[in-house]
C-alpha cells in the first residue's frame, strides 16, 4: 500500500441516515457550505439540510460544523448535486425514491435556502424511483435516470422545471448512474456494466454504448457511479458492483481498463470487493508524470466502499488507502475550490471530515 | 404522550373498567364513523400499525364517483409509537453506542477464536494476556458511553467553584465502571477500595434524590449568588462535612477557604480562628491515601506501599487528635466555627456517628468507611459485610438498580449481576458485559456458557446476544450490525441471521446490495441467491423487466428464466405490433445466451429473424426479403426445437408471402414438406391435450389452401 500521507479524520454524529453529501461551492473560503441529505427512520422524515463547515488550518483536529437550514423532502433523496448558477447562487438538485425531483437555491452567505422549483413524482418524470440525477455546471439543465428506463432532460426556467423525455426503455434497460461530459453529451450507467453514450444534438440521443459482458460470468455487476473529467471528456471511469473500477475510452470502445476489482488473472488483491458507491476525479494527488502523461492515461480517481474504504487508485500504482472504516461509506464529494477536503456519509449516521495535508500527499 | 380518554364509551375497543388503572391512548386516525375494522400489528421498533377500516362502500350508484373525496376514505392506517420519551439516554444515542460498541466487541471475539485456536500455550500465560484484552475492550466501550470533561483551561480559577463542571453521569456507565473494577482491571486490585472513591465522586448524583452530591451542589449556587458571611450558614458547614466524608478533599480546603477569617480586614482580630482553619485545611490535603498516583487537581499524599501507608496514616492521626485535643479551641470565639471545624476533625478521626450524620446514602457511608476507618478493607466477603452493616445504619436509602448490581458483585453472584443488568440497562448492557463478568471467574463462565435444556440448548451467554442482536434487528439502521452478534452465536444465531437477511425489503437496489454484502462476508451462497430471486421476481412484477432478468440471471435462477422465455412464446402468434415487437427483441436480448438450454432461445432467435424480415416485407416488399423470411420460415419448420403449437402461427403469418403474385417462394418440396406438418397437426387437433391457438377458426383451411395454391405455382414453374 502506498503512503497517504498526513490525514484528519473527523465524524459528526448526526442520529439521522446520511444519504448523500455535496459540497456547495462557497463564496469565500471562509464559509463553506455542506449539502447533506438525511433521512430520520423514527420519524420516517426526510430533508435536505445545509451545514456551515469551518477547518482552522492551525487545529484541523476540531472543525465546526453547523446546520444553517434545512429542508423537508416529500419522500427519502436518492441522489444529490450542486452547482453554481451565473447568479452566484448556489444549488442543489435532488431527486427522491418517490420520483420527484427538486432544485433548491441556496444563499451563498448565510446558507439559507431562498427558492425551490421541483417536478412532483406523479409518474410524469419517472414511474418510480429516480437513480440517479446530474447537474450541467451553471445550473442550466439536469438529466435524471431511473429503474424505469427512463433518460429525462429537466431544463431550469425562471420559475419553473421543464423536461423532455430523451429516451424511455420501458423498463427493459434500468439506469443507475449519469453524468454530465459536456452541455450537449452525458453518460449513464446501469445493470450489467452497461454504459451509454448520449449526445442530445444526435436524433435518439443515443450513440454509443459499452455492454459489460466483458467480465464474463459472475463477474458482471451494477454500474454506482460515473465520473467524466473536464479535460479529457472521451473517457468515463466508472464504479460498480465487486470493488470494480475500469475507465471506458469512447475511442476504444469495447476494451475497458480496470482500474480495481476482481481482475481475471487474479494475480493482484483488490482494494476492497464490495460495492464502490462512488467515484470522482481526485485533483489532489498529482500524478507521479503529470507533464508526459498521454491522454490516454487515466488521472487518478478517489472511491469509495461498502466495505468502508476510501482510497485514491491510479492506472498502473499501488492504491492509496485513505480511511478503513468499521462501516460502509456510502457517498463523498470532493471540494471543487479546495480539494484536499473530503467530505463523507457514513454507514453509521454520521458524516465524516477529511482533510489532508499538502507537503506529504505528494507521491515519492 | 396522548392523555386519558375522557370518555371510555367513545373507545373502539371496549374495556373492563375494574381492572386496575387501565391506560387508554387515543389514538387519532381521523377515519369518520362507523369503523368497520380494527387491525393491529407490530412493525420495526416501538412502532404499532393500526388499520382502521370503515364497512364497505355500497356500489356507486353511477359509477363515475372516481375521485373520492378525503370524507370518504374507507380507512387509514397509522403509526402508533409507544415508550416514555423521557428516558436517560436517547434512541440516537443508544445507536450511537450501538454502533460504536461493534469493532470492540468484534475483536475481542476474534481475539477469543485465536486464543482458543492456540490452546497449547500455558493456561497461566493465556490468562494473564486476557485480561489485558478484556481490558482494552473495557476501556473502549467507557469511552463510548461518555468521556469526563476535560479539567477547564482557563488560567485564573474562580475560587468559589467548588466542584468542576461535569459531564451529566449516566446509569449505564457507572454500571460499566463499576464491572470493570470489580471483573477486569487486575492492576488495580490493590488499591480497591480507593477505586470506589473515585467511582463515587463521579456517580454519587446518580444513586438517589438527595445525596452529598446534590447537597454540595445546591450550596455552590448558594455562595455565587448570596453575600452572607459563608460562616454563619450551616448549610456550609453540612456540606463541607459531606465533602469530606466522601473524600472530596479539594472542595473541602476550597471551601475552606472561602471562611470569613480570611477576609483581609478580618485578619486581626480573628487570627486563632484563621490558624485553625488553615490547620485543618492542611491537615486535609495531606491526608495519607493508598494508591499509586492521584489525577490533577486532587488532594492526598499517595503510599504505594501497605507498610508506608500505615506509618504515614498512623502519623496523620496523631496530628488529627494533637489539633483536636490542643487548647486553641477555647480562643476560638465563633461558634459555629468551632463546632464545624471539630466535626471535620471528628470525621477524619472516623468517629462513625459523626459520619452517618454526615453522609446521606448508605454507599456514601460505605466509602467513608475505606477513607477514615479500614482504609485497607480487602476482599469481597468483607467488603460485602461492611456494605450490610452499612445499608443498616442508613435504612431510609431507597434501593435502585445500580445499588442491586453493586450488591450482586459484592455478593459474587453473577446471577444477580446479570439480572440488574437485564432489568435497568437493557440488552446492550447484558450481551456486552458478559465479557467482563467471565474473566478469571470459573463460576460465572461455567453459569454462562452451559447450555441449558431450559433454554433450547443454549448457554445463557447466547441468550442474551441473541436477545440484543433481534433488538438492533427491529429497527432499520441499525439490522446491519446484528449480524456480528448473531455470528458470535453458536447455535441459533446463522438460523436467524439467515431470517433476518430474508426480511430485508428488496424494494431499492442499494438495499439488496447491502443485504448481499452481508451474505458475502458470512459465505451464505444459498441465501443470497434466493435474495436475488426474491428481488428478481419482485422488480419482473413491478415492470423492470431489465432489473428482473438480471437479477434472476445473477441467482442463475434457469426456472424462472425459462418460465420468461415461456412468457415470450406466449406473444408469438399473436399480432405483434411495432412497440411491442422493439419490446421483445429487447427481451430476448437481455436473456441473452445464459436461458435456452433446451434450445428455446434458439428457437427465439431464429423466430425474431423471422418476424423482422416478415416485417420488412409488410414495408416495402421486395422480392430478397420475402425470399429471406420463407428461408426463416423453412428454418423454423425443420427445427426440431421449434415447438409444435407454434407451427399453425407461423403459416398463418406467412400466408400472404404463399400467394405471393410475382412468383411462388417455395419449391415444390419445401411445398411437401409443410403440407406434412400441417397434416401432422390435423392429426394432433384430434389428440385432447391439444391446446387451441387463438387464431381464427378458419386459419387451417386458408393455410391449406395457400400451400395448395402455391405447390401448384411451383410445379409449373419447375416444369
Amino acid at each position: 500500500m502506498a503512503r497517504s500521507g498526513d490525514l484528519h479524520f473527523h465524524r459528526f454524529p448526526q442520529s439521522k441516515s446520511v444519504d448523500a453529501v455535496r459540497w456547495l461551492s462557497p463564496l469565500s473560503a471562509f464559509d463553506r457550505f455542506v449539502a447533506a441529505a438525511v433521512h430520520d427512520t423514527d420519524a420516517a422524515s426526510s430533508s435536505l439540510e445545509i451545514h456551515s463547515l469551518t477547518v482552522d488550518a492551525a487545529d484541523p483536529n476540531s472543525p465546526l460544523f453547523d446546520l444553517r437550514s434545512s429542508w423537508s423532502s416529500p419522500s427519502r433523496i436518492s441522489s444529490l448535486r450542486s452547482s453554481q448558477t451565473p447568479h452566484k447562487h448556489l444549488v442543489a438538485a435532488a431527486s427522491t425514491l418517490a420520483g420527484s425531483l427538486h432544485l433548491l437555491f441556496v444563499d451563498p452567505v448565510d446558507g439559507s435556502i431562498d427558492s425551490e422549483l421541483s417536478i412532483a413524482d406523479d409518474r410524469s418524470l419517472h414511474a418510480g424511483p429516480i437513480s440517479a440525477v446530474d447537474l450541467q455546471a451553471g445550473g442550466q439543465a439536469c438529466v435524471s435516470v431511473g429503474e424505469d428506463g427512463r433518460v429525462n432532460l429537466v431544463t431550469v426556467g425562471e420559475s419553473r422545471l421543464d423536461h423532455q423525455r430523451v429516451h424511455d426503455s420501458r423498463g427493459l434497460v434500468s439506469y443507475m448512474a449519469a453524468r454530465w461530459a459536456s452541455p450537449a453529451e452525458f453518460a449513464t450507467g446501469g445493470l450489467g456494466f452497461g454504459v451509454q453514450w448520449w449526445d442530445q444534438r444526435k436524433p435518439g440521443g443515443l450513440v454509443s454504448q459499452f455492454k459489460g459482458n466483458w467480465a464474463r460470468g459472475s463477474l458482471t455487476g451494477i454500474v454506482h457511479s460515473i465520473d467524466i473529467h473536464p479535460s479529457r471528456k472521451h473517457i468515463c471511469v466508472v464504479g460498480g458492483s465487486s470493488g470494480t473500477v475500469f475507465a471506458w475510452d469512447l475511442r476504444l470502445q469495447q476494451q475497458p481498463i480496470l482500474l480495481s476489482g476482481v481482475s481475471l488473472n487474479e494475480t493482484t488483491q483488490p482494494i476492497s470487493e464490495s460495492d464502490v458507491w462512488e467515484v470522482q476525479y481526485d485533483s489532489y494527488t498529482h500524478s507521479s508524470n503529470i507533464n508526459s502523461a498521454p491522454s490516454t492515461r487515466i488521472l487518478p480517481i478517489m472511491m469509495c466502499s461498502e466495505d468502508g474504504i476510501l482510497a485514491v487508485l491510479e492506472q498502473g500504482e499501488e492504491p492509496i488507502e485513505l480511511l478503513a472504516e468499521n462501516c460502509a461509506i456510502n457517498a463523498f464529494d470532493i471540494d471543487p475550490q479546495n480539494p484536499s477536503d473530503v467530505i463523507c456519509g457514513l454507514e453509521w449516521e454520521s458524516i465524516g471530515i477529511l482533510t489532508r495535508s499538502r507537503e506529504t500527499m505528494v507521491r515519492y | 404522550m396522548p392523555g386519558l380518554a375522557s370518555d371510555p364509551g367513545d373507545s373502539l375497543v371496549p374495556f373492563l373498567p375494574d381492572v386496575r388503572d387501565p391506560v387508554v391512548y387515543p389514538v387519532r386516525h381521523g377515519v369518520n364513523p362507523p369503523i368497520f375494522r380494527v387491525y393491529v400489528s407490530w412493525t420495526r421498533g416501538n412502532f404499532l400499525q393500526v388499520a382502521c377500516l370503515r364497512p364497505p362502500a355500497a356500489e356507486p350508484a353511477g359509477g363515475e364517483e372516481d375521485g373520492v373525496s378525503d370524507e370518504e376514505i374507507g380507512g387509514k392506517v397509522v403509526e402508533v409509537k409507544l415508550g416514555a420519551g423521557d428516558e436517560e439516554i436517547s434512541e440516537a444515542q443508544r445507536r450511537r453506542i450501538a454502533y460504536g460498541s461493534v469493532p470492540a466487541f468484534a475483536l475481542l471475539q476474534s481475539r477469543k477464536n485465536s486464543l482458543a485456536a492456540m490452546s497449547r500455550m500455558s493456561a497461566s500465560s493465556i490468562r494473564t494476556e486476557w485480561w489485558e484484552h478484556v481490558l482494552e475492550y473495557s476501556r473502549h466501550i467507557s469511552d463510548l458511553l461518555g468521556n469526563p470533561m476535560l479539567p477547564s483551561s482557563t488560567v485564573i480559577e474562580d475560587p468559589k467553584m467548588i466542584m468542576q463542571p461535569h459531564e451529566e453521569p449516566t446509569t449505564l456507565k457507572a454500571a460499566w465502571q463499576l464491572m470493570e473494577i470489580f471483573y477486569v482491571d487486575k492492576l488495580s486490585s490493590t488499591w480497591l477500595p480507593e477505586r470506589l472513591v473515585d467511582w463515587l465522586a463521579d456517580y454519587d448524583s446518580l444513586l438517589t434524590e438527595t445525596t452529598i452530591h446534590s447537597k454540595v451542589e445546591g450550596l455552590q449556587k448558594r455562595l455565587s449568588s448570596l453575600k452572607v458571611v459563608v460562616e454563619d450558614d450551616p448549610e456550609y458547614w453540612e456540606g463541607m462535612s459531606g465533602a469530606l466524608a466522601a473524600g472530596w478533599l479539594d472542595a473541602v480546603v476550597k471551601l475552606l477557604r472561602l471562611h470569613g477569617s480570611y477576609q483581609l480586614e478580618q485578619l486581626g482580630s480573628r487570627e486563632t480562628e484563621n490558624g485553625l482553619v488553615e490547620a485543618v485545611a492542611v491537615l486535609v490535603s495531606t491526608m495519607p491515601r493508598m494508591r499509586p498516583h492521584l489525577p490533577a487537581g486532587r488532594l492526598g499524599q499517595c503510599y504505594k506501599t501497605k507498610p508506608d501507608f500505615i506509618k504515614a496514616w498512623e502519623k496523620w492521626r496523631l496530628h488529627i487528635s494533637r489539633l483536636d485535643s490542643s487548647t486553641f479551641w477555647v480562643q476560638c470565639s465563633h461558634h459555629q466555627t468551632r463546632e464545624g471545624l471539630r466535626n471535620l476533625l471528628q470525621i477524619m478521626l472516623g468517629n462513625i456517628s459523626n459520619l452517618r450524620a454526615a453522609t446521606c446514602h448508605w454507599m456514601e457511608l460505605f466509602i467513608s468507611h475505606f477513607l477514615y476507618i479500614r482504609p485497607l478493607t480487602m476482599g469481597l466477603d468483607e467488603f460485602h459485610s461492611l456494605a450490610q452493616k452499612c445499608m443498616q445504619l442508613k435504612s431510609s436509602s431507597s434501593s435502585n438498580g445500580l445499588m442491586g448490581l453493586f450488591i450482586g458483585i459484592l455478593g459474587e453472584n453473577p446471577e444477580v449481576v446479570l439480572a440488574e443488568c437485564s432489568k435497568t440497562l437493557g440488552p446492550w448492557m447484558v450481551a456486552h458485559a458478559m465479557e467482563l463478568l467471565t474473566v478469571d471467574n470459573g463460576h460465572a463462565d461455567i453459569l454462562l456458557h452451559e447450555e441449558r435444556y431450559s433454554l433450547g440448548d443454549i448457554s445463557i451467554e447466547e441468550l442474551h446476544r441473541l436477545v440484543y442482536a433481534q433488538v438492533l434487528s427491529s429497527h432499520p439502521l441499525t439490522w446491519q450490525i446484528a449480524p456480528t452478534y448473531l455470528a458470535s452465536c453458536p447455535k441459533q444465531g446463522l438460523g436467524l441471521l439467515e431470517i433476518l437477511l430474508y426480511k430485508q425489503p428488496v424494494q431499492h437496489y442499494q438495499m439488496i446490495l447491502k443485504n448481499l454484502e452481508i451474505c458475502r462476508l458470512y459465505e451464505l451462497e444459498n441465501i443470497s441467491s434466493s435474495i436475488m430471486k426474491i428481488a428478481g421476481t419482485y422488480h419482473w412484477k413491478h415492470g423492470r423487466k431489465g432489473s428482473g432478468v438480471y437479477w434472476l440471471q445473477q441467482a442463475r435462477d434457469e426456472v424462472r428464466l425459462n418460465k420468461i422465455a415461456q412468457q415470450l412464446f406466449e406473444c408469438i402468434g399473436k399480432s405483434i405490433s411495432d412497440d411491442s415487437f422493439k419490446q421483445w427483441e429487447g427481451l430476448i436480448e437481455l436473456l441473452g445466451s445464459q436461458v435456452g438450454t433446451a434450445g428455446g432461445l434458439e428457437f427465439l432467435h431464429k423466430y425474431r429473424d423471422f418476424k423482422r424480415s416478415l416485417q420488412q416485407v409488410q414495408d416495402g416488399s421486395p422480392v430478397d426479403a420475402a425470399r429471406q423470411t420463407m428461408e426463416s420460415l423453412m428454418q423454423l419448420m425443420k427445427n426440431s426445437s421449434t415447438p409444435q403449437r407454434f407451427w399453425l402461427p407461423l403459416l398463418h403469418d406467412s400466408v400472404k408471402l404463399l400467394n405471393w403474385k410475382a412468383q411462388p417462394l417455395l419449391t415444390v418440396s419445401e411445398t411437401n414438406l409443410l403440407l406434412n406438418k400441417l397434416q401432422e397437426l390435423s392429426m394432433v387437433k384430434l389428440h385432447p391435450d391439444f391446446c387451441e391457438s387463438n387464431l381464427p377458426p378458419q386459419a387451417l383451411s386458408s393455410v391449406r389452401l395457400a400451400l395448395a395454391t402455391n405447390l401448384g405455382r411451383a410445379v409449373l414453374e419447375e416444369c
